[in-house]
């Protein structure tokens, strides 16, 4: 009775590891990841090896399917700090505005969400390169134009580049990054 | 033959590995290969048969326990591995905003 | 086409060369170390679970490898996500939604009973399935359950680093008590006839140090995250 219940989890196993590998959708393969480590762990005891299975359970079942979570749903953010704040996006009831516009357009064609916030001190160029933010929105005040500051080495703000290429009072400035020699 | 099963899952967290296309699948390969080897060692000590490696009441034969305590270290540190190798995925994202291989591999300067 | 082709023609490859290889197992296949951990384990080590005495005494070096690795991909983590820029104009990072209130109710209920399991499982490994590899990861999920309770909990992760610095040592200075009783280094430092409640106090503590050194680390490396994430 025990060795077929072994055999049983094994194909289990074999097909929940061939699910992972052929789905598309990551936020699923997480809660197939998850089960796959319960099923690991009911093989590890069917092995005469409770020590091991408690330890697969006890970190399995919490902590990798946490950062693995953290770390899909940061990789669906836009960050966006704005310090022009004078109507490019307006903060009402609901976010509206030129800029906004422009900004919900490109994040909805991508498959992004937009995160914005006002409240961050810093020069341009260490606040790219430290934290992570995405694009900075500033204006120049003698022209009047609005500029969009971001990394050179990201494939996002190329193709924002393209999108708002016929815009006249919308300027991009690629800031590279130092090199760390380490 | 229990072992020839348990080839089959690291078999399959290869093929994903050789062929993914999204850094983070890739990630999840690597976890997918560590249960297998674990699963294995484990089939390996346990060939004979026998019981718990506990020796409390009577006991007569019991499965080889040094393969379990190797494999308790190996689960410890492959959930660190996999929490560096995640941490890597974010901060590879900030810089060039994408994840897939193809893209992040194209822009290297 | 041509290339995933010939990667499955490679994997069944490996797999006939395992096949192979595993049909005359009988000719290396020996049990003379597991006989041997039957005959002497409990007199030699004074620990009921083999397999924590297996990590503690005979292969305590490997132990201590893992606990080194242990601390060195934590710092990693950490050297990873830093930031130059203060943390008080940072916090934008941390949730602002707050945790829905029934999950905030029954994660104050079973937070007790989880640390209590924890430690339960660190102190008792050397008598039941345990230890403290296996207890540290309880408590550690034990304390991700605080933080989803309160996030302003999360306290600063250098500070956790050092005690872990100070741990490892710790660890170390405790394996190499014997060099001083017996001669030998890494191995139970009372003697071998002494009683199983005596040689279980060298068990004890160090589990007890293991348990603490990967609760530690492993809460290091969730605060990263969510200092990253949120």
């Amino acid at each position: 009775m025990t060795e077929i219940v072994s055999y049983a989890l094994q194909i289990i196993l074999i097909v929940i590891a061939f699910a992972v590998v052929v789905h598309k959708r990551n936020f699923t393969i997480i809660i197939l990841i998850a089960t796959f480590g319960l099923v690991a762990a009911s093989l590890y005891i069917m092995n005469k090896a409770p020590d091991v299975a408690i330890a697969e359970v006890a970190i399995g079942s919490a902590i990798i399917p946490l950062i693995y979570v953290i770390s899909i749903s940061r990789q669906r953010e836009f960050i966006v700090l704005d310090r022009a704040q004078d109507g490019f996006i307006e903060y009402g009831h609901e976010l509206s505005g030129e800029g906004y516009e422009i900004l919900a357009e490109f994040v909805k064609l991508y498959d992004l969400s937009l995160n914005i916030c006002v409240d961050i001190q810093g020069k341009e160029k260490s606040l790219i390169n430290e934290l992570n933010v995405d694009l900075i929105i500033a204006r120049d005040l003698q022209t009047g134009a609005y500029i969009l500051y971001g990394k050179s080495s990201s494939v996002l703000l190329s193709k924002l580049t393209t999108m708002v290429k016929d815009k006249p009072n919308i300027r991009v400035v690629k800031i590279k990054e130092d090199k760390r020699n380490d | 033959m229990s072992p020839i099963l348990t080839i089959i899952v690291i078999l399959v967290g290869l093929y994903g590995l050789a062929t993914s296309k999204n850094i983070i699948k890739s990630v999840f390969c690597v976890t997918i290969i560590e249960s297998g080897l674990i699963l294995l060692f484990l089939n390996l000590g346990n060939l004979e048969g026998g019981s718990i490696p506990i020796l409390s009441g009577l006991v007569e034969n019991i499965v080889d326990p040094i393969p379990q305590a190797l494999m308790i270290t190996t689960i410890v540190i492959g959930s660190t591995i996999t929490a560096l190798a995640l941490m890597l995925c974010i901060k590879i994202f900030h810089h060039f905003g994408s994840i897939e291989w193809k893209e992040v591999l194209g822009r290297e300067e | 086409m041509i290339r995933r082709v010939s990667l499955v023609v490679m994997l069944v490859i490996i797999f006939g060369f395992f096949v192979f290889s595993i049909l005359d197992l009988e000719a290396f296949f020996s049990t003379f170390g597991k006989d041997y951990f039957f005959e002497n384990g409990l007199s030699e080590t004074g620990s009921v679970n083999l397999v924590t005495g297996i990590y503690l005494d005979y292969r305590l070096f490997d132990s201590l490898f893992e606990a080194g690795l242990l601390i060195a991909a934590v710092s990693g983590v950490t050297w990873i996500s830093q930031h130059e820029i203060t943390e008080k104009n940072a916090t934008f990072m941390l949730d602002r939604q707050s945790t829905p209130t029934l999950f905030v109710t029954f994660s104050r209920l079973v937070y007790p009973f989880m640390l209590m399991f924890g430690i339960y499982v660190i102190l008792f490994g050397h008598v039941s399935p345990g230890g403290g590899f296996q207890g540290g990861a309880i408590v550690a999920t034990a304390i991700l359950i605080l933080y989803y309770i309160d996030v302003q909990k999360a306290t600063s992760i250098d500070k956790i680093l050092t005690i872990e610095k100070i741990l490892f040592l710790t660890i170390i200075g405790v394996g190499s008590i014997s060099f001083f009783t017996k001669g030998t280094f890494f191995t139970n430092p009372f003697d071998l006839s002494a009683s199983e409640q005596v040689k279980a106090i060298y068990l004890i503590t160090l589990n007890a140090l293991i348990g603490i050194k990967v609760a530690l680390g492993l809460v290091a490396i969730f605060t990263a995250f969510l200092k990253e994430g949120r």
